[in-house]
């Protein structure tokens, strides 16, 4: 019999410190109102100096083990756009913050469709056989590489970990991962960026004014790009599923701009309630920003087991995906 | 050409809170106060009203509804 890999734990950490659309605005020339109308954005999270991203990540780690009822997992992967340095990667410090012994640890990198791929190579790993149970973070300290000056990317970001332990189970399981579609476009690969800091062009070659190593986005060409690519991706999941638009019971997609997300529900002709929204309260937490959304949602009653979820994310690459989920009963933590 | 623009006033009403009579040709984006996200938001309204491929720059916010609904007919018309 397939092996699928289910949902059995859901966890999500959130750094204590808020930041309102006022605090920004005594920094910064900009306004609650100015801020709500472009992003639909009222505060956001963000960590302080001495956390970085792994200790969100093992934080929701913690929870969503416990969440399943467990203690361990066979394998740890996780989503980052903000390692917590540029090598090794993050995900061996959050295993061994989680006392999981030495279970393969590795980071992927798709900025805020990582924790899609991140579920993608996981359910690859329990389907193979190779191990019986993932835990996939999806965690960001954003904050670390906005540029200060910025107020359109200070505004829209923000910090946070979410994550899901998937173990082994039956394909028919309520939470076992179901249609998953995964695509990239490097034709786009200057839209969301931080261009310098990396070999194209590191840190100790050019320290004069070119050199910017803070995060970058054309703002216009993402949208459309990103109505888009999420709107056919979250479609083709659903059609695949056996699921036609009505029957899509929530859609959870990255939780990047309030703007674009109803315009992906639009343009599937889904009705604007079935999309669900969180970054009101978190603003975008990047490879977070799907595992917050899911955990908020059964929070607040909005997914219930059986209910037919599709996710759906777009980011940097750039990358794109979704995949549908008939949801489990599970408790976040 | 007024089948165009009369549509590209119905996205308007129904999408972005414009009532009919408040617009004419003559009338900007600008004036209409939409920024640049909403021009985005109108083209992908538009792309799918008409079935033609509206690129970023094909609406500007100087532009007038009538300037608009023209760039929009020429491009159905030549894939008509």
């Amino acid at each position: 019999m397939t092996r699928a890999a289910v949902i059995s734990g859901l966890g999500s950490w959130l750094p204590p410190r808020i930041v309102t659309n006022d605090d920004l605005a005594r920094e910064l020339d900009t306004d609650d109102a100015w801020i709500r109308s472009r992003t639909g954005i009222g505060q956001r999270h963000t960590a302080d100096d001495r956390t970085a991203t792994s200790d969100l990540a093992v934080e929701a780690g913690r929870r969503a083990l416990k969440s399943a009822g467990r203690e361990s997992a066979d394998c740890v992967v996780v989503a980052t756009t903000t390692p917590d340095r540029p090598c090794p990667a993050t995900a061996p410090l959050v295993a061994t913050g989680l006392n999981l012994g030495t279970v393969p640890a590795f980071d992927v990198a798709a900025v805020c469709t990582g924790f899609l791929y991140g579920l993608g190579v996981a359910g690859g790993l329990i389907a193979a056989g190779t191990v019986d149970s993932v835990l996939v973070v999806g965690a960001e300290k954003f904050s670390s590489i906005l540029d200060p000056q910025d107020r359109s990317t200070r505004a829209i970001f923000g910090d946070g970990a979410g994550a899901v332990l998937l173990t082994a189970g039956d394909p028919d399981a309520p939470g076992a991962l179901g249609p998953l579609d995964l695509a990239s476009d490097g034709t786009g690969s200057d839209l969301i960026t931080v261009p310098s800091g990396g070999s194209r062009e590191p840190f100790t070659a050019r320290t004069g004014p070119g050199y910017d190593p803070y995060f970058r986005m054309v703002g216009k060409t993402v949208f459309r790009s990103a109505v888009e690519r999420m709107a056919a991706s979250a479609l083709d999941v659903a059609h695949r599923a056996g699921w036609s638009v009505d029957e899509v019971d929530l859609l959870v997609p990255h939780q990047a701009n309030l703007r674009i997300m109803h315009a992906v529900a639009d343009r599937m002709k889904l009705p604007r309630e079935r999309c669900a929204v969180h970054l009101d309260r978190v603003g975008n937490t990047a490879a977070a920003a799907v595992p917050l959304a899911l955990a908020d949602a059964v929070e607040r009653g909005r997914l219930r087991p059986g209910d037919r979820v599709v996710m759906t994310a777009f980011g940097g690459g750039i990358t794109w995906g979704a995949c549908a989920v008939r949801w489990p009963d599970v408790t976040p933590i | 050409m007024n089948d165009v623009y009369d549509r590209l006033v119905g996205l308007l009403t129904r999408g972005f809170g414009i009532e009919p009579d408040e617009v004419s040709t003559e009338t900007t984006f600008n004036e209409l106060e939409m920024d640049s996200l909403a021009l985005v938001e109108l083209g992908l309204a538009a792309q799918d009203e008409f079935g033609v491929k509206i690129e970023d720059d094909d609406i500007r916010s100087s532009d007038s509804i009538g300037q608009a609904a023209e760039a929009i007919a020429a491009k159905a018309v030549s894939i008509g």
